[in-house]
């Protein structure tokens, strides 16, 4: 049983997420910059007349910025009831990952990647790493108090 | 005269719809008496109300249909076919004239004509009544009494049973002391004989009856059943089952028409009330001014909040107080959704126009088409009803005039003549409605319309829609054979896209049709904002936030020592502080950072005004509100995003609770964060 997973590329780096998670890529054309939300949200980017926040990958792995390229893609995934983009240098490739390949990370990954990645595995002579995507979106969660 | 206009457009639309089941019996060859009722009903009514309001085109009009219908009922629902034409277009001139008194305009006098294709109708349906049925003269073996009591509709039903496939009989059941005590009532009968064929009329007898009762219930019945079942659900003998076809030598002796010319059309008003019972019509305004009400409800608590917050700070025992305030933000909100509920509709209700749109469409394109209306009960916000109506009818138009093949060139691929246009509901999740309107037809050719717009042939779906929905684009006069879909698709997808804030897809399958997927949310927030610019990037606000527009002149404004960028702008007699926006924005860069905007937007806060500072004015418009709802950019002095158009979002702001959040102290930010959840 193989897992389809969305590969992406942020500072040179590969990273997957399950394909079942994300709804679809977008290319990135600029987000509307929101006042007050935390650094590494981007701004706001409709996708299909459906307004999302954009995490920017590389702000939040507190890497510095560059300039975005054509490859500059929008991974748009569900996260629960919400739907968040999180913007990446570049994602144009999908691999089939046997869940056994997923091995946890060495200690000091965890340390130094602040928990953003879950899980690394090897495909021959790369290798992916697993992100945690509720971590790397942040840890805000819905209001508790059920409001909205 | 509006409650006049909403009456008579409500009625309108139950006069298109029954005139249009009328015509599918027309077609199907059988009798509809209760559309012909309900027509009559409406056009009655109309007539009436026109009557009290003095407009003497329409009650005209009204009257002539009325005349035609009355013939129609009286020859047991049937309507030749020609009627329904000059009927349409009584109602379609009504409709006019409706339009040009709710545009406040005088009703044109009825066209030349019209009157008098109507009243050749009414001759031609007198004529009609005595041979309602086909293959000759109906008539029913019952006795006068019976025959007397029963309403043309029932009767021709009972006619149609005796020339049809299932035969029209006679159950007489009669009640006994035996028979209650084994359990067999008329109630009983009523059920058993429902499972075995259709119940026309019951009409209970008195005087003497066989085994010795004197009460006799007479069902008049539609059935397939034998007549051994029959009687074996009666309870057996004394109950009698008898055939209600004449015998061919006793075929002279008719039914009485004259007996049957009873005003039978008031009969079924109690049910007419019944069924409208519990509902009312309210005008949108008066929702809107209740939620208006709520919202300053709303405000009032946030301040109400605050002053708590101050007491608490102060040291003050206020742990109740906040208990009440919770308890009160509860009950806001769910007020706020009452109210908001009290503007929905049904999207049946909504999509009433499309099968005289389709009906339209089928004489104008000679395509045999088939609606299909699968709404469900699903509901709607009006404002989004009345937003994604127009879409509607366009794809439904698209799917008509451009994807539907002709009947001879469906029957050479094999398909069936008649095509069909669906429109359905897919039910709801999280605040959204999926639709589609999907077709059967030859499907979109994506090569036909990459060629026609000179790009590649698009590689998903989702591209090729980006083509079909290019500004202007049309495959009309296209190669009919290859044309695809598109007429008019920028509009639909700037209703479902930009202002109601939905999604909108597509499926296509070459020849065998095409989906497209609607996803609206079920309400929006309609808000009159002013845009403008600032460093860069648009903005809106509501308009009744604003106080005052400004222009900033330099020579009132000067800049008090130490205080952060801030300026004092003089009006009228009175310093107003002054703020950059894009300042507060953190979008100014350190040159522009003194630069305070040309215009400036005057503001209350916390009672005090306010300016601030902006670029330029891009001008006032309705725009639809989406709530930022995810946390990630849930912050205060941001109200929401919305879509001027060029598929970035803009935000909305709430200027004071900007003002209090990002210009003040940090220890501010809390409270007027929550401020703002309970206003949204």
């Amino acid at each position: 049983m193989t897992v389809l997973h969305v590969v992406f590329k942020v500072a040179g780096a590969e990273y997957v997420l399950p394909a079942a998670d994300v709804l679809q890529m977008e290319s990135f054309t600029g987000a509307t910059p929101v006042p007050g939300a935390a650094s590494h949200v981007a701004g706001l980017v409709q996708v299909r007349g459906r307004v999302i926040p954009v995490v920017d990958a590389r702000a939040r792995f507190g890497l510095p910025p560059v300039e975005r390229s054509l490859d500059s893609r929008v991974v748009v995934a569900q996260l629960g009831p919400r739907v968040v983009g999180l913007l990446v240098d570049s994602a144009r490739e999908v691999l089939k990952l046997d869940p056994q390949q997923l091995k946890p990370p060495p200690s000091l990954v965890v340390e130094g990647a602040r928990g953003f990645v879950k899980a690394v595995a090897q495909v021959g002579p790369r290798l992916v790493m697993l992100i945690d995507f509720p971590r790397v979106i942040g840890e805000e969660t819905l209001d508790g108090d059920g409001q909205r | 005269m509006p409650a006049y206009l909403a009456e008579a457009e409500e009625l309108l639309g139950t006069g298109h719809r029954q005139l249009l089941a009328m015509e599918v019996s027309i077609r199907r060859g059988v009798a509809h008496p209760r559309a012909v009722r309900e027509l009559f009903r409406a056009v009655h009514t109309l007539k009436g109300l026109s009557a009290m309001v003095d407009v003497e085109p329409i009650v005209d009009i009204a009257h002539w249909m009325e005349t035609c219908l009355r013939n129609a009922d009286r020859a047991g629902g049937r309507l030749p076919e020609s009627s329904v034409e000059p009927l349409m277009e009584g109602l379609r001139e009504i409709e006019q004239r409706v339009r040009q008194l709710a545009a406040g305009k005088q009703a044109s006098p009825v066209p030349a004509g019209l009157l008098a294709r109507l009243e050749a109708l009414e001759v031609a349906g007198a004529v009609g009544t005595g041979g309602g049925a086909k293959g000759g003269v109906a008539t029913l073996a019952l006795e006068e009494t019976l025959a007397s009591r029963l309403s043309p509709a029932e009767r021709e039903q009972l006619t149609q049973g005796v020339t049809g496939a299932r035969r029209a009989v006679r159950l007489d059941f009669i009640p006994g002391a035996d028979r209650a005590a084994s359990g067999v009532t008329i109630n009983t009968v009523r059920e058993r004989v429902a499972v075995l064929g259709e119940t026309v009329k019951v009409l209970p007898l008195s005087g003497p009856a066989a085994g010795g009762g004197s009460l006799t219930f007479v069902l008049l019945l539609l059935t397939e059943a034998s007549d051994a079942a029959l009687l074996d659900a009666a309870g057996g003998p004394p109950a009698s089952v008898r055939s209600l076809r004449v015998p061919a030598a006793s075929a002279e002796v008719p039914v009485p028409v004259a007996t049957l010319d009873a005003p039978v059309v008031e009969e079924e008003e109690p049910e007419e009330s019944r069924r409208s019972g519990g509902l009312l019509r309210v005008e949108v305004t008066r929702l809107d001014e209740a939620l208006e009400r709520l919202a300053a409800l709303v405000v009032n608590r946030s301040r109400l909040s605050r002053a708590v917050a101050a007491l608490t700070a102060a040291g003050a025992p206020t742990r109740e107080l906040n208990a009440i305030l919770q308890e009160n933000a509860r009950q806001l909100r769910d007020m706020r959704t009452a109210i908001l509920r009290l503007r929905m509709v049904r999207v049946s209700e909504v999509l009433e126009r499309l099968p005289l749109l389709v009906r339209g469409l089928r004489r104008s394109t000679g395509k045999s088409v088939r609606l299909a209306l699968e709404v469900g009960d699903a509901e709607l916000d009006k404002a989004v009803a009345d937003r994604l109506l127009p879409a509607l009818v366009h794809l439904v138009r698209n799917a008509v005039d451009h994807a539907l093949e002709l009947p001879e060139a469906r029957r050479s691929v094999g398909k069936p003549d008649e095509g069909v246009v669906r429109v359905a509901t897919h039910g709801r999740a999280g605040g959204l409605l999926d639709l589609t309107v999907s077709d059967d037809g030859r499907g979109v050719d994506a090569q036909a319309v990459a060629a026609r717009a000179g790009v590649p042939v698009p590689a998903t779906p989702d591209a090729l829609l980006e083509l079909l929905c290019r500004p202007g684009f049309s495959t009309r006069d296209a190669a009919t054979a290859t044309s695809g879909r598109g007429m008019g698709m920028d509009i639909v997808r700037r209703i479902i896209v930009e202002q109601l804030g939905g999604e909108l897809a597509l499926e296509t399958r070459p020849g065998a049709g095409t989906t497209f997927r609607l996803r609206v949310p079920l309400t929006i927030t309609l808000l009159d904002a002013l845009v403008f610019e600032c460093a860069g990037l648009r903005y809106a606000v509501a308009v009744g936030s604003v106080e005052e527009l400004i222009e900033v002149d330099a020579a009132r404004m000067s800049r008090p020592a130490g205080a952060g960028g801030l300026c004092l702008l003089e009006r009228r007699g009175s310093a107003v502080p002054l703020v950059s926006l894009a300042r507060l924005l953190g979008q100014a860069s350190a040159a522009e950072s003194d630069a305070m905007g040309a215009k400036a937007l005057l503001v209350r806060q916390r009672g005090e005004l306010v300016a601030f500072g902006v670029d330029r004015l891009v001008g006032q418009q309705e725009v639809v509100l989406r709530p930022l709802e995810d946390p990630l950019v849930r912050v205060p002095g941001v109200v929401g995003a919305t879509d001027l158009g060029d598929g970035q979002p803009t935000l909305v702001l709430d200027l004071a609770a900007l003002g209090l959040a990002r210009g003040g102290k940090p220890a501010r930010r809390e409270a007027s964060a929550k401020a703002e959840r309970y206003l949204s």
